[in-house]
């Protein structure tokens, strides 16, 4: 029998020490840490608000540059948080790419839907609020269409709007969004599953998908990460400013979880998760079927390698699905919000993708 | 002896005692590598640990068993709350206070009525088009394209 033997300086008392040492330290370190979470802002590039319907906003960038392209970019974002993480800080801005480079940006913000609201569909998001924006946008700009960049489940409702509404999609750009739930690998597909989840039961007793219960399922699909390493690299770097700063902007955003819709909810989760009608043509909104082939716009698929909430096979079939003839696919090796947010991303990844929009987009004659 | 494979009393145990073993064989590594630094090899411990950690989660909350109780609490939650909706909307309705079913019912009415007005909306516009375009209309001098008032 052989004993498992670790090296003497695993458990030294002088590493007893240096470890105490740290612990006062850190605890020296505790006014900064103060001083950081006064601080924290999120939501850098100034915007204001130029339409407004219920409780959605739509928010144009404002930019210190003359805009060059003809084509405005509407982003949008999923229903389940808050649109600002496209826009959290400086350095960490995947809409002042855009608007660095002369695109005149505009975010749709679906607001916090109230108990009122609990009876909207995805219809009405996709072609009512939506749509409304888009009308919007091009009556105020003259444009015939607009550029789109869905994220998350933004994505998916723009992939349904794109292909009901094709003329008034110019260039589609998808981030880590779902499209096709025919693979039960992910951890939400297997929850979702009928078998196990009641979503009409759940919709009937709450109303709206309640924040807490959504935001307790997502740290449950990475429960080491999210309770656990999470909190222990914050105590390791507690006297970086730079890294306090980061976390609680990430922190801010990840815990100002909103609402869904109950109608909302309860289709996406039955007619996307359960029955998977998107890809399969199946899926009707307000009487009209939507079918992706109808989809024709360019197409610009950012797919996250490590996504654990959107894998990347939920993302990668929407490339077969439309009837786009140049479509492209960039498969990134980062995780579900790291897209959004990552270091690598911002450096790589984003001019990359403006790149591919400048290059389908026609440059204001002066 | 019968070639069967002895049943396990705690069958739930087996993913927890497969992380540990994965663990345990992971630590084993850390400590057989060349010496180095004390911080460094407990930051591979660490890691090991919390690798095998999270492949065990992953694992259990993907069992039969962990979604069966997600079920269940999930059921007896929505009764729970299901039964204080009903007492709250009892209480409301005795003291003539409108409940949230009540409001529901009045937001459900306001869209049926929505509803049913854009259809309506919608068909007058089909038939204004269907006026304008006819033959009729543009033999009369009119231009077939509405102008505002």
């Amino acid at each position: 029998m052989t004993a498992t033997t670790f090296p003497s300086s695993v458990f030294p008392t002088a590493h007893v020490f240096q470890q105490w040492q740290d612990a006062v330290q850190k605890a020296f370190a505790m006014p900064k840490v103060m001083e950081a979470v006064q601080r924290v802002r999120v939501g850098v590039t100034p915007s204001r608000a130029v339409y407004h319907e219920d409780n959605v906003r739509l928010m144009q960038y404002e930019a210190s540059l003359e805009k060059r392209y003809k084509t405005p970019l509407l982003v949008v974002f999923a229903l389940v948080n808050r649109p600002y993480i496209l826009d959290l800080r400086a350095g960490k801005s995947v809409v002042s790419h855009f608007v660095n480079r002369g695109f005149d940006v505009y975010n749709l913000d679906w607001g916090v839907p109230t108990p009122g609201d609990r009876h909207l569909a995805i219809r009405d998001y996709v072609l009512g609020y939506l749509n409304n924006a888009v009308e919007h946008i091009c009556k105020r700009t003259g444009s015939e269409s607009v550029n789109i960049l869905g994220y998350c489940m933004g994505g998916s409702l723009s992939a349904m709007y794109a292909a009901l509404r094709p003329k008034r999609v110019k260039n589609f750009i998808s981030l880590a969004a779902p499209y096709d739930w025919s693979s039960r690998d992910s951890l939400l597909c297997l929850w979702t599953d009928e078998k196990y989840f009641n979503v009409d039961r759940m919709i009937e007793v709450h109303g709206n998908a309640p924040p807490i219960w959504l935001q307790t399922s997502f740290l449950l699909l990475k429960p080491v990460q999210n309770l656990m390493e999470k909190y222990i690299n914050f105590y390791e770097n507690m006297e970086d400013e730079k890294f306090l700063d980061d976390f609680f902007a990430m922190e801010t955003w990840l815990n100002d979880n909103i609402p869904v819709a109950g109608e909302t909810f309860r289709e996406f989760v039955k007619y996307c998760f359960q029955q998977n009608l998107l890809m399969q043509g199946k899926l009707e909104l307000g009487g009209e079927r939507v079918n992706l082939k109808n989809l024709t716009a360019p197409l610009l698929n950012l797919v996250a390698q490590h996504d654990h909430l959107v894998p990347p096979s939920q993302s990668t079939p929407l490339n077969d699905a439309v009837g786009s003839s140049d479509r492209k696919t960039i498969h990134f090796p980062a995780g579900h919000i790291g897209m959004a947010v990552g270091g690598k991303a911002h450096r790589d990844l984003w001019p990359a993708a403006c790149a591919w929009l400048e290059e389908r987009s026609e440059v204001i004659k002066s | 002896m019968s070639g069967e494979k002895p049943q396990n009393a705690f069958p739930g145990l087996d993913p927890f005692m497969q992380m540990w073993n994965d663990f345990a064989g992971r630590m084993s590594a850390v400590g057989m590598t060349p010496p180095q630094a004390g911080s460094d090899a407990a930051q591979q411990m660490r890691r090991a640990f919390f690798d095998s950690l999270t492949q065990y989660f992953d694992q259990y909350m993907r069992s039969d068993a962990f979604l069966n109780a997600m079920r269940q609490s999930m059921e007896s939650g929505l009764a729970m709350q299901n039964m204080i909706n009903q007492q709250l909307q009892k209480g409301l309705n005795a003291m003539q206070m409108p409940s949230r079913m009540d409001t529901d019912h009045v937001a459900m009415l306001v869209r049926g009525v929505e509803d049913r007005l854009l259809d309506r909306i919608d068909e007058l516009h089909k038939r204004i088009d269907r006026l304008e375009n006819s033959p009729g209309a543009t033999a009369n001098g009119q231009s077939g394209k509405r102008t505002k008032a």
